[in-house]
């Protein structure tokens, strides 16, 4: 019999209580995991997005949620002038309701703008000018939408037509309808309005040249905000609030476990007074019963983490598959997420054994052993 | 009241050892004085409440004196530095109610004061193995105490107690949870290893007849020795 023998068994003793509490912390793990890996999915969609366009810089008004506010075309121009500055290409992206689908990015593009440049056709046609009533479809978004080329498409308020299913390299771009700047601009009775600028530098510029180009663009417009494609996402108030979200309730559902664990490693110290004064009088020393005790609870929390990390992952797969968020949601599981979680679960088992251990050491062992 | 006959350094030296509970309102030892020669068995006679089990356990270190000393072949005991080295190594403890642990089976139970005493894992199957073979249980080594006769429970005691080869083996009413028939056999299995390899031992019992087995009885009142004689029957 090995000491791992040993706390094993103090595990299995009660196996109800023991299953129990390891639902407790896989259930708080999974929604670390779901959480996280969903909300880090979501950023690196865009970030991929925006990639895949070619594009080095994104403008867009200050205080932007998810899709930022409108503002009016002719900034670009102002933008354009600077020097270092390849090429820009005026957007308005909006999150909206498109026929069945509650959820679909609306990406209207300048005509003839370079993010354009990089769909490539699947079938059909690209709109054959800014004024066509035409849309292409990423190919999620013709998934989602049931729809094939040739097939009337309900934008807002006009019936326009898909012409073409596109694949734009990420999974933003293959999940959104894309049509030309100025026809949505026309439907939408909104001339002139914009909420965003892909801007592409001259190549060549390094890091340090882009930082100075954004403080130019910001002292230049100060009313719109300039922020490089790494940094996007990070600066956007929309993410940085889902972010904190995530974190907080991650912690909440850890707490939770933390307590769950302390409460099983509580009522398993007391129940088991007699034992520990047994092993005690036997001559175990005091530091191997707490080591025994803290194994057992770092045992409970690696074992709820595995669990946990495994219904975590399967959920967020699944929830990317479902009609309303699929395209939108590209999981990020990645191997440190997922160990990082386990360790996370491992910690909180030794934590909330910390307390139990202590007690469990106090105990004088002639206490439980008078005759009786 | 070191037996004259010896001039060696006693195994174990009490002198003036008292024990109070409850801010000492309860005296239950009140001044204990007696020695252990190595390979002696002695056997604790007294009415109930008269402080054999406390004075037991204040030899194998489960309890504190509350003044007094207790000195372990010269050295003072309840100043030890490593009290759980001193009852794995030293003590072998044997009790009324058996005290296994319920999770463990009987040669896992003997297994179990081995932890930490540098026995490899095979070393320590072996010698659980031999130990219930010492004691007749070689084939219950699989059975859970729930599954064991309380003799049987007993003589697994009986073997974790000898587990780490313990100079003194201290004993209370080792015989007091079983019938006279089971009482016997343990009481036999006790005298024999005792004989067999000259193991100290102190066996708390209240029947005189299990207590003149042993070579030396001291008897108890009110949390004193008031006599300490040769047993009858070994005479002297
Ligand atoms: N932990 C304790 N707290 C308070 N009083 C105690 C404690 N342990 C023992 N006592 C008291 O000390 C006295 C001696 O107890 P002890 O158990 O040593 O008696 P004993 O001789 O073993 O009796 P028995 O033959 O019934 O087992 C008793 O009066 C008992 O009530
Ligand atoms: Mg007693």
């Amino acid at each position: 019999m090995t000491f791992l023998t040993v706390v094993i068994r103090g595990l299995l003793r009660r196996p109800v209580r023991t299953c129990l509490t390891l639902a407790g912390i896989s259930i708080g793990i999974a929604a670390v995991v779901a959480l996280v890996g969903m909300s880090r999915g979501f950023e690196k969609g865009w970030q991929v997005g925006l990639k895949a366009r070619g594009t080095d810089l994104v403008v867009s008004s200050r205080g932007g949620s998810l899709t930022p506010k409108p503002f009016n075309a002719s900034i670009r121009d102002q933008i354009a002038r600077l020097p270092g500055i390849a090429a820009t290409c005026n957007l308005l992206v909006q999150v909206t309701s498109v026929e069945d689908s509650d959820l679909m990015i609306l990406s209207a593009r300048e005509w003839g703008g370079f993010s354009w440049s990089n769909l490539k056709l699947v079938t059909g046609r690209m709109p054959q000018s800014g004024e066509e009533q035409a849309v292409v479809l990423g190919q999620t978004a013709a998934d989602i939408l049931k729809k094939k080329v040739g097939d009337p498409i309900q934008i807002e308020t006009a019936e326009l037509k898909v012409v073409g299913i596109v694949k734009g390299g990420a999974l933003v771009e293959d999940g959104s309808v894309i049509m030309s700047l100025a026809l949505l601009q026309k439907i939408l009775a909104s001339p002139d309005q914009i909420n965003a600028i892909d801007v592409r530098v001259t190549p060549g510029t390094n890091e340090k040249q882009l930082q100075i180009l954004i403080q130019q663009i910001q002292r230049q417009v100060p009313e719109v905000r300039a922020v490089s494609v790494a940094d996007h996402l990070s600066n956007s108030e929309g993410f940085r609030m889902v972010r904190a979200m995530t974190w907080g309730t991650s912690l909440l559902a850890v707490l939770v476990g933390v307590l769950g664990v302390m409460n099983t490693m509580l009522m398993t110290v007391f129940e088991r007074t007699h034992e520990i004064c047994v092993l005690l009088a036997v001559g175990w020393k005091r530091s191997r019963i707490i080591q025994m005790v803290l194994y057992e609870s770092a045992l409970l929390g690696f074992f709820g983490g595995v669990i946990g990390v495994t219904i975590g992952a399967l959920g967020v797969r699944a929830l990317g598959e479902t009609p309303a968020l699929r395209g939108l949601l590209q999981p990020d599981l990645g191997f440190p997420l997922l160990a990082l979680s386990v360790l996370i679960a491992v910690a909180v088992g030794v934590f909330s054994g910390l307390y139990p251990a202590w007690r469990s050491s106090r105990l004088a062992p002639s206490q439980a052993l008078q005759a009786g | 009241m070191i037996p004259p006959s010896s001039s060696a350094v006693p195994l174990l030296e009490a002198e003036g050892l008292t024990r109070a509970f409850d801010d000492g309102q309860v005296q239950a030892l009140r001044g204990v004085d007696f020695s252990i020669q190595e390979g002696e068995f002695i056997a604790i006679t007294g009415p109930s409440g008269c402080g054999k089990s406390t004075l037991l356990q204040l030899l194998g270190l489960l309890d504190q004196p509350t003044s007094g000393t207790l000195l372990y072949r010269g050295d003072s005991l309840p100043a030890l530095r490593d009290p759980a080295a001193y009852r794995a190594s030293e003590i072998g403890f044997i009790f009324q109610a058996f005290h296994l642990l319920p999770t463990f089976t009987a040669a896992e139970n003997v297994q179990i004061p081995m932890f930490g005493t540098g026995r490899s894992l095979s070393e320590r199957r072996e010698r659980a193995a031999e130990l219930l073979k010492l004691v007749g249980l070689e084939d219950r080594s699989d059975h859970f105490p729930s599954k064991l006769s309380g003799g049987e429970r007993q003589r697994v005691a009986i073997a974790r107690s000898l587990a780490n080869e313990p100079a003194l083996l201290l004993a209370d009413e080792p015989t007091g949870n079983l019938d006279s028939k089971n009482a016997h056999l343990i009481l036999d299995l006790i005298v024999r290893l005792q004989q067999e390899h000259g193991r100290t031992m102190v066996m708390v019992t209240h029947d005189p007849s299990i207590a003149e087995r042993a070579g030396r009885i001291l008897h108890m009142m009110d949390g004193k020795v008031v006599s300490d004689k040769p047993s009858p029957r070994t005479g002297s």
